[in-house]
C-alpha cells in the first residue's frame, strides 16, 4: 500500500519540480528588466523557488525516483522587454507554481495533500503581488 | 400480502426474525442514511464560506467608504464564487432543502456577525478559513481536496491583501 501511495505521488511531484524550475528561468529573465523593490522582490522568489527545488528534488529521490532535470531553455508565453512584461511574467510563473502544487494536493497521501496546499498559498501570494489582484480559485481553471 | 412499513413489525414479531434477514439493502425501519463524510464536510464548509460573506457584508455595511479603501468588495464577490462553486458540489436530493443562503442585505438576518467587524476581525477570518480548509484536505476525494486548497490560497491572499 506504500509503495503503490509512493508511485502514485511521484509524478505530481515531478510536475511541481518541472514548474520549479521553469520559474527559476523565468525569474533570471524578469529579474533583468526590474529595479528597485521590484527586483529585490524577484530575487527574493527567484531564491525561494530554488530552495523548493531542492525540496522536491529530496522528496523525490526518498521515494526512489529519479528527479526530472531541469531544461536548458524554456520558451516564454510572451516577449519580455519592460516592467510590465517582466511583471506580468512573474504572476504568470506563479500562476503555474500554484497549478503543479494543486496537482501534489490530488495524491492519495494526507501528508503530501497538507505540503501542497501550503506550497500553493505561497505561490498564489506572490502571484497576487506581480498581479496587483487576488483570485477567488488559485491554481484552478476559471 | 405486502409486506409494508406498517406490516413489518407484526411480521416479524410473529415470525421471530428480523429485518435484516428480509432485506439486503438498508434497513427501512432505521431511517434514511447519514450523509457521507465528504457531504458532511463539505456542508460545514459551505456553512463557514455563509458566515465569511456575512462578516464581509456586515463590514460593508457599516462604513461603505472604509470598505472601499481597503478593496472589500472584491474579496466579498471572490467569497461569493467560492460559495458558488462549493454548492455546486452539493447534490441535493429533490424535496430537500439546501443549506440557506445569506440574501443582500441580511447583516441583521438570523446568524448575522455580533459586533462591529474590523479588518482586523476579517484578517483573522480568512486565516482560520485557510487553516480550516487545509485540515479537511486528507480523507475528501481529490476533486474536493483540490477545490479546498484552492478556496484556502485564496483566502490566504486575501490576509496579505487586508494588510495582514
Amino acid at each position: 500500500m506504500a509503495a503503490a501511495t509512493a508511485a502514485g505521488s511521484v509524478p505530481a511531484l515531478q510536475a511541481a519540480l518541472a514548474a520549479e524550475d521553469a520559474a527559476i528561468f523565468g525569474y533570471g529573465v524578469a529579474g533583468a528588466h526590474l529595479s528597485g523593490s521590484s527586483q529585490s522582490a524577484a530575487e527574493q522568489d527567484w531564491t525561494r523557488h530554488n530552495e523548493a527545488r531542492d525540496t522536491l528534488t529530496a522528496m523525490i529521490l526518498a521515494l526512489g525516483a529519479t528527479p526530472v532535470a531541469a531544461l536548458p531553455f524554456y520558451r516564454l508565453p510572451f516577449a519580455v522587454h519592460d516592467t510590465a512584461s517582466a511583471t506580468a511574467l512573474a504572476a504568470y510563473l506563479e500562476d503555474g507554481v500554484t497549478r503543479a502544487y494543486l496537482g501534489v494536493v490530488a495524491v492519495s497521501d494526507p501528508r503530501l495533500r497538507t505540503f501542497g496546499a501550503l506550497a500553493m498559498q505561497v505561490s498564489a501570494q506572490r502571484a497576487a503581488f506581480w498581479r496587483g489582484s487576488t483570485q477567488a480559485f488559485p491554481g484552478l481553471e476559471p | 400480502m405486502l409486506a409494508s412499513a406498517a406490516a413489518l413489525p407484526v411480521l416479524l414479531g410473529t415470525a421471530s426474525c428480523r429485518s435484516e434477514d428480509l432485506f439486503t439493502g438498508p434497513d427501512p425501519l432505521v431511517g434514511p442514511p447519514r450523509p457521507a463524510p465528504d457531504v458532511v464536510t463539505l456542508q460545514a464548509v459551505i456553512a463557514a464560506e455563509h458566515i465569511m460573506i456575512q462578516l464581509y457584508r456586515a463590514a460593508i455595511g457599516a462604513n461603505r467608504a472604509g470598505a472601499r479603501a481597503h478593496g472589500l468588495e472584491p474579496l466579498l464577490a471572490e467569497h461569493e464564487q467560492h460559495l458558488v462553486r462549493l454548492r455546486a458540489r452539493l447534490l441535493v436530493p429533490a424535496g430537500a432543502q439546501a443549506s440557506p443562503s445569506p440574501s443582500p442585505g441580511a447583516a441583521s438576518a438570523p446568524g448575522a456577525p455580533r459586533g462591529r467587524v474590523t479588518i482586523a476581525r476579517l484578517r483573522t477570518a480568512e486565516r482560520a478559513s485557510a487553516t480550516g480548509l487545509v485540515q479537511r484536505l486528507g480523507p475528501v476525494e481529490p476533486a474536493l481536496a483540490q477545490l479546498f486548497a484552492s478556496i484556502a490560497a485564496s483566502d490566504v491572499t486575501h490576509v496579505t491583501a487586508l494588510g495582514g
